[in-house]
């Protein structure tokens, strides 16, 4: 098969098929005779292989295919096996033979094999081993193979002599059968016994042919290897640093390429005119050009450069001088940093869209309050008046005339006493609101109404820090105090234990009103507190600042801010908690509100979640000033905003 | 004639066409003579009506144009004729069956009735009248556009809600009022007597029991009891005492005025309270003598049963509930609108669900009113703070028709007569929109 491929080859042909066939077959110092006679002693002992009872010596055999497998061991690890097993000339020639046609025999072998598979599985052990046994070994199964009643010799002479064809008829006593050989394979065998080639078409000579070209260099088996035409003439800068050998080695950076103006005959429009020359003159230092572009007709009218000292000496600096440090660039996707956040979508409802205004107040609102019901809110405005609307229709239900700048309202929590507390300049007034029935009427003037005479005492003995006087034209009761008043709040207290919060400059103190004790410092790290919320649950606060960050901390945490935001580009003016959705929100002078969603867990290894999740526009700015004031309405996920363009606005889910 | 119009429109370009036949319910006047036509696909609403004048023309020659609507499949066609069927996939190939019915449009606009202050309740279910509520604590009725005949004086707060109690005999008229004072006051006039000047009338009977300020107010069909939404969360039942047991009524007033000339009121006392709902109840209505409907601010809207006194069912929908009112088909469909511009139908005999089946978001602000028409199944009109009051027809997600007379919020909407529809608002003024064929 193989050989008759050769055959057709020619000599001196570089086919890559043939080289690709004769890969494994190298150059040795063998005579090419040994090659010829290895080859038939291969093809042999196939043949051998398949036909064990016609080899005289069994054990013979069975060396022969040990020193095979030997020989191909040699094979795959190369030149030294080889040498290893040339000491012994026969079994050199035999390893040969493995090497020069390697695939082909082994193939032929193999398939032979498989077609008819040995029924006795013993393997290759002595059979004198079985000679006194009844079986001759152990088929596939397992079982025993009997062995066969043997004619005696008698009739085996007998049938010899009767049978004309017994002759061809050989003993396989491995298999404990007769096995008759064919007319082809009779010729195949002589053949091997007159020392030719087993098979008829093989041409020792094309083989012979072919060797001695490998020999002598003709055939080549590796490709020729392609040498780069171009090359770096002084090497790769970047590569360099792995020349060296030094890890910290970093190469000084190039100095830029000349352009065409460095030229000594640029063309024209290079060429700057006197008034560009002059008014480079004007310019800094640091922006002139450093190199001005001329012409010169003939390379020998260049004069000496007058910077090479200097610009030598300025890139020696730059080498020496500059510290060179490899930056470590980390490639981080920056999605992946970002915090994983539910989406708004699923932390609905929020306030998103103004659907109502409040118009009325001529001037700026300073502050808002909502009634606990979510039925009524109050504003003070710097207009001076105080304004009662009902949310639901916008309408101003009453106004209150003070005349000063309303600093703060603050409506009574206790929904049985709609009460309005209003701190303006000096003065605190409770007032009246005149909502509900008779019965709630009768109890607020009940509550308002003070004793003057107690009230004058006070005034007049200035005992305490405030007076309390009953104030007949807002039919409420004016609390006199020495300092402006700028937050009435009726309890900006903890939602559930007595503790009292009071917000300084810099930091937030905690009281214990009880114990009447500090007993919590938070510490805001901001440079001044303009307001301040506590969630509902009590544990945590958010501080807004007048540098626009909002801070919450959580009081169980740390007396550090949990989260410091960031949103707003000028002043925080308010802060603000729901009371029972998980809102909150902050406004600012730049004309807007944020709403974040602040998740508080009961459990108390998990942190709370802020989640960012509307910014409110619409108001104006004016008089520098945005939003002033923020409050949510008590029972939806709304929100108010008061403007200093004297609106407000109610921002609905 | 269908041949005609066919050549007439040949000279076109060529273009596809599609076989209709124009049907309708409409009496004979109206009627077009039932033969398919070929017509062109590209036809606008205005080019079938065109189409559908110019036929009548043809049977009679004093024929006035007039608008038409056209229901394909029981929708109103509001898209050029080929986009339509495209939208519907409904084939083109046979004949196409086209019901027509006169286009619903607001023809005629009175003269706005002024009002002291802002107008925040009507109801036009008299035909003989219309009963408004004011800011300014009165409620007035009106004969027509501008004919105040009497001012219902009484109430210490803004009134929220006025309701017909009884108008069946010709001579008195029984009416409820609602207000933010936290009572209920009902009110009987003689609706005959005529006088340049407005009568004053004083309440005849007032319900206290609310803790907070009244906001709606519904009748029973029969008259005999009203219900009452409130800011305290709760629904209050009240007997109106006004059929049953008028003979005593009569009888005490009568000692009364002997006794104190001036206190001739009766009080009334809750006869029972729905409590349920977590916000203020914003809206009540009392379709059937069983079942009480209530929209609240804690987003729901619930199915009371009267005698048990408990809510069946309830709504869900997200948004604080600001109106209410049950009508249309089987005058069981729940319209309602609250704070946000979306106006939603709900089918509670659906079962499994509370998703609305309808919902019409051509408004800007809040809803404020809405109100189903009385005969119609179809038709139903919304007023919202955006100033606009709109005519919807549930067969098409467009509105039929916008009256943008008011300058300022519309607080309040209802139909008068069946072909009017009249409003309050923020700018004082009682609007009256008529010539409006829904039927």
């Amino acid at each position: 098969m193989g050989a008759s491929k050769k055959e057709s080859v020619e000599v001196n042909k570089k086919e890559e098929e043939e080289n690709k066939n004769r890969k494994k077959t190298q150059p040795t110092k063998k005579e090419k005779l040994s090659t010829e006679e290895s080859l038939l002693h291969k093809k042999q002992e196939d043949r051998a292989k398949n036909y064990k009872g016609f080899s005289e010596d069994d054990a013979s055999e069975d060396f022969k295919s040990v020193e095979k497998s030997e020989a191909g061991d040699s094979e795959s690890s190369g030149d030294e096996g080889f040498h290893n097993t040339s000491s012994n000339e026969g079994l050199a020639n035999e390893s040969q033979s493995e090497d020069s046609e390697p695939d082909q025999g082994g193939e032929e072998s193999d398939s032979s094999e498989d077609e008819v598979a040995p029924r006795n599985t013993v393997g290759d052990v002595p059979l004198e081993w079985y000679r006194d046994e009844k079986h001759i070994g152990y088929d596939i199964t397992g079982k025993k193979l009997k062995k066969k009643e043997r004619q005696d010799k008698l009739d085996s002479f007998l049938a010899n002599v009767d049978n004309s064809k017994n002759w061809r008829k050989i003993y396989d006593e491995y298999n404990d059968e007769d096995v008759e050989v064919t007319n082809e394979e009779t010729k195949l065998i002589r053949r091997m016994l007159k020392g030719k080639a087993p098979h008829g078409d093989f041409d020792l000579y094309a083989v012979l042919g072919l060797v001695r070209a490998i020999r002598k260099g003709l055939i080549k088996f590796d490709k020729p290897k392609e040498e780069p035409r171009f090359y770096m003439l002084w090497g790769d800068d970047a590569s360099s640093s792995e020349k060296t050998g030094h890890l910290s080695y970093i190469p000084a950076p190039k100095p830029n390429l000349p352009g065409h103006e460095e030229s000594y005959n640029p063309s024209l429009e290079y060429i700057p005119t006197q008034e560009e020359i002059n008014s480079y003159q004007l310019m800094d230092e640091e922006d002139r050009p450093k190199f001005i572009p001329k012409r010169f007709m003939s390379l020998r009218s260049i004069p000496a450069y007058e910077n090479a000292v200097k610009d030598s000496f300025e890139r020696c600096l730059d080498l020496y001088l500059c510290p060179r440090v490899h930056k470590k660039r980390i490639n981080i996707d920056p999605e992946s940093l970002k915090p994983k956040l539910p989406s708004r979508k699923d932390l609905k409802p929020y306030p998103a869209t103004c659907y109502l205004e409040y118009k009325g107040h001529k001037d700026a609102v300073m502050s808002i309050s909502t009634e606990t019901s979510g039925h009524w809110i109050a504003s003070g405005s710097s207009d001076g008046t105080v304004r009662l609307w009902e949310v639901e229709t916008c309408r101003c239900i009453k106004v209150w005339e003070f005349g000063e700048v309303v600093q703060y309202v603050a409506w009574n929590p206790l929904p049985e006493l709609p009460v309005l507390a209003v701190s303006v300049g000096q003065d605190v007034f409770l007032l009246n609101t005149g909502l509900g029935n008779e019965e709630t009427q009768r109890k607020v003037k009940e509550l308002l109404h003070v004793a003057t005479s107690t009230a004058l005492d006070d005034s007049g003995n200035k005992v305490s820090a405030w007076s309390w006087l009953q104030d007949d034209k807002h039919e409420g009761i004016r609390l006199q105090h020495f300092k402006t008043v700028y937050s009435v709040e009726w309890h900006l207290f903890h939602p559930t234990r007595s503790i009292f919060f009071v917000s300084t400059k810099k930091n937030v103190r905690v009281y214990d009103l009880l114990k009447q004790k500090l007993i919590k410092k938070l510490e805001t790290g901001l440079r001044e507190v303009s307001s301040i919320s506590v969630h509902p649950a009590g544990d945590n606060v958010i501080v807004g600042s007048r540098d626009g960050k909002l801070c919450w901390f959580d009081m169980d945490l740390s007396s550090k801010p949990y989260k410091v935001l960031k949103c707003h580009p000028k002043d925080i003016t308010n802060v603000a908690f729901h009371r029972s959705y998980p809102l909150f929100a902050s406004c600012s002078d730049d004309c807007t509100a944020y709403v974040f969603h602040g998740m508080v867990y009961s459990d108390l290894n998990q942190n709370p979640l802020i989640v960012p999740l509307e910014i409110l526009r619409g108001h104006a700015i004016s008089n520098g000033r945005g939003v002033l004031d923020c409050k949510f309405h008590p029972r939806q996920p709304w929100l108010f905003t008061a403007g200093a363009d004297s609106l407000i606005k109610l921002y609905c889910h | 004639m269908g041949t005609d119009m066919e050549m007439d429109m040949d000279g076109d370009v060529e273009e596809r066409r599609v076989q209709v036949r124009f049907i309708t319910k409409l009496k004979p006047p109206y009627r077009v003579p039932n033969t398919s036509i070929a017509i062109p696909a590209n036809l606008t609403r205005l080019g079938l009506s065109t189409i559908v004048n110019s036929l009548l023309k043809a049977g009679e020659d004093e024929w006035e144009s007039q608008p038409f609507d056209f229901l394909i499949d029981g929708e109103l066609v509001r898209l050029p004729l080929e986009q339509f069927l495209l939208a519907k996939g409904i084939s083109a190939e046979k004949v196409l069956e086209i019901e027509y019915i006169r286009a619903v449009a607001l023809q005629k606009e009175d003269e706005p009735s002024l009002h002291d202050d802002w107008v925040s309740a009507v109801d036009g279910s008299c035909p003989r009248f219309i009963l408004t509520g004011c800011y300014d604590n009165l409620g007035r009725v009106w004969r027509a556009a501008g004919e105040c005949t009497h001012v219902l004086e009484g109430h210490s707060g803004a009134i929220t809600s006025v309701s017909v109690v009884n108008s069946e005999g010709t001579d008195s008229v029984t009416v409820a009022t609602a207000s933010k004072d936290e009572t209920l006051r009902l009110w009987k006039f003689d609706n005959e007597e005529h006088s340049d000047q407005p009568s004053k009338i004083r309440a005849f009977k007032i319900l206290r029991g609310h803790n907070a300020s009244v906001q709606s107010v519904a009748v029973e069909a029969s008259g005999s009891m009203i219900c009452s939404g409130s800011w305290d969360c709760t629904i209050n039942l009240w007997r109106t005492n006004v059929s049953d047991t008028e003979g005593d009524l009569v009888s005490i007033k009568k000692r009364k005025v002997k006794n104190k000339a001036e206190e001739s009121q009766l009080e009334g006392e809750a006869l029972s309270t729905l409590v349920g709902h977590t916000q203020c109840v914003s809206s009540v209505c009392w379709p059937e003598p069983k079942t009480i409907y209530s929209a609240s601010w804690d987003h729901s809207v619930r199915r009371w049963d009267v005698e048990m006194g408990k809510d069946l069912s309830s709504i869900f929908c997200g948004k604080p509930l600001s109106c209410l009112h049950v009508g249309g088909e089987g005058s069981a469909l729940i319209a309602a609108g609250g704070s946000d511009p979306i106006l939603r139908i709900w089918d509670p005999r659906k079962p499994g669900t509370s998703a609305p089946i309808y919902q019409f978001s051509s408004h800007n602000s809040w809803i404020s009113a809405c109100k189903w028409h009385s005969k119609s199944l179809f038709h139903l009109l919304s007023a919202s703070y955006d100033g606009k009051l709109m005519l919807w027809d549930l067969r098409t997600a467009w509105p039929l028709a916008i009256a943008d007379s008011h300058e300022d919020k519309v607080l309040c909407a209802d139909w008068w007569k069946g072909d009017s529809v009249i409003s309050g608002g923020v700018d004082s003024k009682l609007c009256i929109s008529s010539g409006i064929s829904v039927l």
